[in-house]
């Protein structure tokens, strides 16, 4: 029929039309300009105001806007000079006083001295700093120890502390640390968080909500200028679509690469980097009620996950099965004598017929994905199916992030047995001391969740925090390890090593060890 | 017309009054709460009371509901907490971008769907026709999730053809070309469900209208086959089309928000879906009455059409 | 019932589907049956094991688990769901919809605003809030699942409901006192019940998309259930690497859905009839002609002169001989008559003619169609287009259905123009100004930019012999155009037509069942029965003088000229269904004075120049006939 021969011609220049399109499109996967380091992040900042946010993600951008007082050496958690140039100690520990770096501005052009120091940590700290309102500041608590800034001179600004803290200088690298123009702050109010301005390597060019955040080189950087011209951090929640640009070159450096992802990277193209950090992976055992009152029955789950599958199958080798509560990474606090509880189903049957928990229902809290929980859903359906295999009958319920965190913070009593959680930390001291204190329980306002009591771990943090000596806190850390492996207040699981992958064109370039990104000295051709 | 417009657009405003209630209820029933979110693994319930408090969120639910109303009136959507940034910006910039993918995508779907339907019904049992239901029930059945994952490693990874995602490129300008090879792949698979929908309806109302009297009519006066399919018949049978277009908008819209999430579009209904996890209360409520608004809106426009194709409408 | 299953099973689309569907559900029910390996236990040594490995028939997901045991449980899990879900949300969807078109009014405005709201709510956003209230789990999603489709089953629901709740038998029930409980319960529900499945038919496939759309977002089953949804979810992280794990269930989804839709659409074509979406055919551009032999040649008399002319229709294994060897011509500036009952085949002898009988099921299976020399059947299309209104025009019955309801008189007009000659926009409205005058409609300047349905009824036949007349043909088929008009209108068309006839030298073949109309208006007369012309002559002498008995009898019908509508089923019985049609004279069966040789073979048309009756025992006198 007449229609159906118009149509088909209608449908081959069409066609022909849509040819001729993508060869002129051909180039859409045309490469990234040199000189501009293109990152696919896991999500969009919340702020790029360090003393606002408590993400990673966050940070990877934050530390190469700003600098703090100290920082970590490259490659290790040990702490250096930055902004400071140095520091005394009172010998109670209470009296921290830094000399600062002369000549630093700020990217706005104001210029960095002793009253922009007491500017930041006022801000944070003094409800009735005027701007305090630009909060709220989440990780605040890493300074409740500080009672005042005072400035000394200028280039002098001295920490009063209301007692020793071990942590302090730690907490001081840390990005809650890092040092924000006052200008800026005062210029923007709240809305500094998207106008951020800092002391560090790059500038901030620009934020286009849920595309990129652009950053460009400080040539005037006291610590030399950054061989990049720029980073672009493009946020890609999608693992798979990470995945893709990747592979399609739209970006140059992937972090946290999913496991199931990293056999795509395996040719030169790609070079893949892994870093141990600070982090461990663990379930919260419930030891208020239930099975897991009992401490048999809470290491008969130690015994009876197979950490050994989830870390080389599960999580393809990502991580390394955990010991402990305290991560290899803080090497001079933990202990080398530990050996990871062993896969034995055996033996978990045992304690567990001991116990009189045979059969015992666990309600398990899973989440879909948060902050350092790596792959949670699989390694949740792989633990219930082990969990099961020596008896246990396993319900998981599972959760997103913010209404897993609602449910899992204020405590396990009446809900749950079991909960998935992993943290980050900088310091030994953190994770400890506000999950595993007696006193750190959630009606107390800590993070023990689980309701862990014993009162020769409480005894031995407190004394670990104060103590001014680093090997006498280790002493006291290492003996808490070993006191709390042997209670099981938690399954350990596993010790996450941060990933990333770089294209062939891009060189010099390290993970650190505390899970920052470091981009100053890396090279793209 | 006009009188009928207003009368719509009066209408209109119960339902988007009811809109703000089940948005407010919803927001306000869902457990977890933003202070939850917005401090993250360090939130102990004695920070969290009192952001909250600072918040405005211990205040009775009946107040909190018309403080929030008020302000929206006088046009303030208030500010994001997850975002720090006022409601309205991000929504009006973030809808932007999915207007043009799912207007793109909805305008492809409305002219394929259509002219499938058309060629189909006019060759039906032939061999066009055949391939048009089997590649629509095709288009119908797969996720497009899915659609979306398959074509970025077919078409971006593999040849390389269109940029895996994003909107515009990370660097480089910002024309009308690269938006193109930006938007062709989202939109596409957008496009396919509503397309498959839209042209199993074409189809049937086509060949519902090539039976009528009048197309006959139109082959006796010796009008061309092609005027008697895509003047006579098709005009009829816009008249049943045009409604469901109304309704696939709706979904077109609905479903960008797997394709925004797959091809990282930075599209107002991925926003929504973060907002949600987030408790980002006022940022979902702001953005689901804006969007509620626009489809509201856009389905009064699809009535005024309706009454302008067809005469027999009183209006 | 069974019609419906027969209905379904001729439908092989239908059938497919259902078979495949059938197939699935039944490997779903009989699952704890089969010697699977358990679709929970993990072996993250042996992940990610290809299709066909030994073991595991397609292959191992992301923690080791066998995917046929995940897939059949996931079936399983997944057509409950959609199930459950399509049952819940049409529940509620034909309570809400039953309830606002039964009671109208406040409650109807109320509720419809209702439903409005949640439509206007991004539906995805919705489910993902309801989800986010009620916690996570496949029977909250499903909630979710049901709730978003709710709207969709209500205006469905209530739109019926609104057409049913006026009719006569829900007024009765109302007056009988019956409560409104009853009646909704008694009267509505059965008449909506078929609407709600086709809703529900055409749904399961989304809903289940819609449950694996949610797994894809992380709101689906809880681990280690496997659901199709949460599976496709669970494997998408690993699509790049392991396309398999993903394709699995991607393949089983894609099976369901469209084996539903399938079955789905057969289930709507077989339950409403009225909806016919497709499960009849529309009629192609010119009705098929399949020739059994050679055309008749023409035998030179008359301006369109039909020969042999043979027109069956096709229907699944029936054939029904509409028009069983015609032979008819008309002379220029004559009108030429065809007379019969409905089913007699005179229309479909004059749609014949121009290749406008409906194909399929039409077909013209012999004879030929001359017009000034030229076979029209089986000419090419091109040739039949360029012809049609130009050379041979038609006027129809019915010019409310006739005239495209959407467009202006005056643009169809323009058009019946503009299909054969280019003519400019001011001459186009001119001329259908013009054409409009010359059917006498008052105010033509005006009138033309009327709608069809702002005109009465005589008004729009006017306008249809107008487009008849637009390129001057030299022969108008007018298929009964007066039978829907009233007796004074009727009069007036019937005017026109004969001015119209003598002016411009118009040959007008004129059909009809009422010989009032004939006798005023015709030259020459041909009566139809059963397809076969049966009688043929003069006007004058036929009405004078009727000779077969048939048209004696439908003569009888008539008491006078421009009686209007006469019931011609004052003949007892019923014309034969042609497809069966008897061996001898047709009309025997209701003939009285039929012999045993009527009934033997075919009776040829005795003519003799000008008259001719297909009759063995032919009437003698009028005056005979009179008595």
């Amino acid at each position: 029929m007449s229609l159906f021969h118009a149509t088909r011609r209608g449908m081959l220049a069409a066609g022909t039309a849509l040819a001729l399109t993508l060869g002129t499109l051909g180039s859409a996967g045309a490469q990234t300009p040199p000189g501009v380091l293109i990152v696919g992040q896991i999500a969009e900042p919340k702020a790029l105001d360090p003393a606002a946010v408590t993400a990673v993600n966050d940070f990877r951008i934050l530390m190469n806007v700003y600098d703090g007082l100290v920082r970590y050496k490259d490659g290790t958690l040990e702490v250096e000079p930055a902004l400071a140039t140095g520091w005394e100690i009172s010998e109670d520990g209470t009296e921290y006083t830094f000399s600062l770096r002369d000549g630093v501005t700020f990217h706005d052009g104001s210029t960095f001295d002793a009253e922009a120091v007491k500017f930041n940590f006022d801000r944070m700290l003094d409800e009735s700093h005027p701007y305090h309102d630009t909060g709220p500041f989440p990780l605040a608590f890493f300074f409740s120890a500080v009672e005042g800034v005072e400035v000394i001179d200028p280039m002098t600004v001295r920490f009063t502390l209301n007692a020793p803290y071990a942590p302090f200088l730690s907490n001081l690298a840390y990005p809650t640390g890092l040092i924000v123009s006052p200008a800026a702050v005062m210029e923007h109010g709240a809305e500094f968080g998207r106008n951020p301005s800092g002391t560090g390597p790059f500038t901030f060019a620009e934020w286009r909500s849920n595309e990129a955040v652009v950053i460009e080189a400080n040539a005037d950087y006291w610590d030399g200028a950054p061989k990049l011209q720029a980073v672009v951090f493009r946020p890609i929640t999608d693992a798979n679509t990470r995945t893709a640009e990747m592979l399609a070159g739209g970006i140059d450096l992937m972090v946290e690469v999913p496991p199931v992802a990293l056999s795509q990277f395996e040719g030169d193209a790609y070079t893949v980097h892994e870093q141990a950090g600070p982090h461990v992976w663990f379930l919260i055992l419930n030891a208020k009620e239930g099975p897991f009152a009992d401490k048999r029955v809470r290491q008969a789950a130690n015994y009876a996950i197979n950490k050994e599958a989830i870390v080389n199958d599960v999580l393809e080798g990502t991580a390394e099965v955990a010991a402990g509560p305290t991560p290899p990474a803080f090497a001079w606090a933990y202990n080398p004598d530990l050996e990871p509880y062993p896969y034995d189903p055996e033996k978990a049957r045992a304690l567990i017929s001991e116990a009189g928990a045979e059969g015992a229902e666990l309600t398990f809290y899973v989440t879909e994905g948060g902050s350092g929980m790596l792959d949670p859903v699989a390694m949740g359906t792989a633990m219930q199916a082990d969990l099961e295999a020596v008896g246990f009958d396993v319900k998981i319920e599972t959760y997103e992030w913010n209404t897993f965190l609602g449910n899992v913070n204020p405590g396990l009593e009446g809900k749950a047995d079991m909960a998935q959680m992993a943290w980050m930390t900088n310091d030994p001291d953190t994770l400890p001391f506000l999950a595993l204190r007696t006193a750190a329980w959630p009606d107390q306002g800590g993070f023990n969740s689980g309701y862990y009591s014993n009162p020769k771990v409480d005894e031995l943090l407190e004394a670990a925090r104060v103590a001014t000596d680093q090997d006498e806190r280790a002493r006291l850390y290492k003996e808490m390890q070993t006191i709390v492996q042997e209670d099981a207040p938690w399954v350990f699981v596993a010790n996450w090593k941060q990933n990333a992958v770089t294209s062939d064109r891009v060189e010099s370039f390290s993970l650190q060890p505390s899970f920052f990104l470091l981009l100053d000295d890396v090279v793209k051709n | 017309m006009t009188g009928y417009i207003v009368k719509r657009l009066l209408s209109a405003i119960p339902v988007l009054l009811g809109i703000t209630v089940i948005v407010f209820l919803i927001m306000a029933l869902i457990p977890g709460d933003p202070a939850t979110a917005i401090l993250g693994s360090y939130a102990t319930p004695e920070n969290v009371e009192k952001l909250n408090r600072d918040l405005g969120l211990d205040k009775p639910l009946v107040q909190q509901y018309f403080i929030w109303l008020g302000n929206m009136l006088q046009g303030d959507f208030g500010t994001s907490f997850a975002l720090n940034r006022p409601v309205l910006d991000e929504v009006l910039e973030r809808f932007n971008a999915t207007l043009f993918l799912a207007g793109t995508a909805f305008v492809l779907s409305a002219i394929l769907g259509v002219v499938a339907g058309v060629i189909s019904a006019a060759n039906q049992y032939g061999w066009a026709d055949k391939t048009i239901t089997f590649a629509v029930l095709l288009g119908i059945s797969i996720p497009s999730f899915f659609l979306g994952m398959t074509m970025i490693l077919f078409f971006a990874v593999n040849l390389r053809w269109f940029p895996v995602s994003g909107m515009w490129p990370i660097y480089g300008d910002r024309t009308v070309g690269v938006l193109i090879t930006h938007l062709t792949m989202p939109a596409l698979a957008l496009a396919v469900v509503a397309t498959g929908v839209i042209a199993r309806l074409s189809r049937s109302a086509m060949l519902e209208v090539l039976r009528q009297d009048f197309i006959r009519t139109a082959r006796a006066k010796g009008v061309h086959e092609r005027g008697v399919i895509w003047r006579h018949a098709l005009k009829a049978a816009m008249v049943a089309i045009i409604p469901v277009l109304g309704i696939q908008a709706g979904f077109v819209l609905s479903g960008a928000v797997y394709i925004e999430i797959v091809f990282q579009w930075p599209g107002v209904g991925r926003m929504l879906v973060d907002a949600i996890l987030k408790r980002d209360i006022l940022l979902v409520q702001g953005g689901v009455v804006f969007v509620a608004a626009c489809y509201v809106l856009f389905n009064i426009a699809v009535d005024v059409a309706q009454s302008l194709l067809d005469p027999r409408i009183k209006t | 019932m069974t019609d419906f299953f027969k209905l379904l099973a001729r439908n092989r689309l239908a059938l497919a589907g259902g078979i495949v569907l059938a197939a699935v559900v039944l490997l779903a029910l009989v699952t704890p049956l089969l010697p699977l390996a358990d679709p929970d236990v993990t072996d993250t040594s042996n992940r990610f094991r290809p299709v066909f490995s030994e073991g595991a028939l397609l292959g191992t997901d992301h923690l080791g688990r066998d995917l046929l045991s995940r897939l059949l449980w996931g079936t399983r899990l997944s057509l409950a769901v959609g199930f459950a879900a399509a049952i819940a949300a049409a529940t509620i969807g034909a309570a809400i919809g039953i309830i606002a078109g039964y009671y109208g009014g406040r409650t109807d405005n109320i509720l419809m605003r209702g439903v409005d709201m949640l439509m206007a709510f991004p539906y995805i956003l919705l489910a993902l809030a309801i989800v986010a209230a009620l916690g996570p789990g496949l029977f909250n999603a499903l909630i979710a699942v049901a709730t978003v489709n709710v709207p969709f089953f209500a205006r469905n629901i209530r739109g019926i409901t609104v057409g049913i709740a006026n009719k006569e038998f829900v007024d009765a029930a109302r007056l009988s006192g019956l409560s409104h409980t009853q009646i909704i319960l008694s009267e509505i529900l059965p008449n909506v019940i078929p609407v709600i499945v086709i809703a529900m038919s055409t749904t399961i496939g989304w809903m289940i998309l819609e449950t694996a759309g949610l797994s894809f977002l992380g709101l689906g089953s809880q681990p280690p259930q496997a659901d199709l949804g949460s599976m496709l979810g669970e494997a998408r992280s690993a699509l790049i690497s392991n396309p398999h794990t993903s394709i699995v269930p991607g393949v089983m989804i894609l099976v369901i859905v469209m084996s539903i839709n399938l079955l789905g659409d057969g289930v709507r074509d077989a339950l409403d009839p009225h909806l016919k979406s497709g499960a009849l055919s529309r009629p192609m551009a010119a009705t098929r002609v399949a020739r059994q032999s050679a055309a008749p040649k023409p035998a030179g008399n008359g301006l369109l002169e039909v020969r042999a002319l043979e027109s069956q229709f096709h229907v699944k294994n029936r054939v029904y001989r509409a028009v069983g060897g015609v032979d008819l011509y008309v002379e220029k500036g004559e009108c030429l008559g065809i007379i019969g009952e409905s089913g007699s085949g005179k229309s479909v002898t004059a749609l014949s003619v121009m290749g406008l009988v409906a194909s399929p099921p039409g077909v013209v299976t012999g004879g030929a169609a001359y017009y000034d020399g030229e076979d029209m059947i089986g000419a090419p299309y091109r040739r039949l287009r360029d012809m049609r209104g130009r050379n041979v025009a038609y006027i129809f019955q019915d010019p409310l259905a006739t005239l495209h309801p959407l467009y202006r008189i005056g643009d169809q007009l323009v058009e019946a123009i503009r299909a054969h000659r280019t003519i400019g926009k001011a001459g186009g409205r001119a001329k259908a100004i013009e054409l409009l005058k010359a059917v006498r409609i008052p105010n033509a300047e005006k009138r033309i930019s009327d709608y069809p349905h702002e005109m009465s009824g005589g008004m729009r036949q006017r306008v249809g012999i107008a487009m008849a007349l637009a390129n001057d043909p030299d022969i108008i088929i007018a298929d009964e155009p007066t039978t829907a008009l009233d007796v004074t209108v009727q009069a007036q068309v019937l005017t026109i037509l004969d001015d119209l006839r003598r002016s411009r030298g118009l040959a007008i073949v004129f059909i009809t069942h009422d010989f009032g109309v004939v006798a005023q208006l015709c030259d020459r007369v041909a009566v139809m029965y059963a397809g076969r012309v049966v009688e043929e002559g003069r006007t004058a002498d036929i009405l004078e003088t009727p000779r077969h008995p048939y048209t004696r009898r439908l003569m009888a019908c008539v008491p006078e000229l421009g009686g209007g509508k006469r019931r011609l089923e004052a003949i007892a019985g019923l014309p034969p269904v042609v497809d069966n049609l008897p061996k001898g004279c047709a009309f025997a069966e209701r003939c009285l004075k039929a012999k045993g040789e009527c009934r033997k073979g075919d009776i040829p048309l005795v003519s003799d120049g000008t008259r001719g009756v297909r009759c063995l025992f032919p009437e003698s006198t009028s005056r005979e006939a009179a008595e």
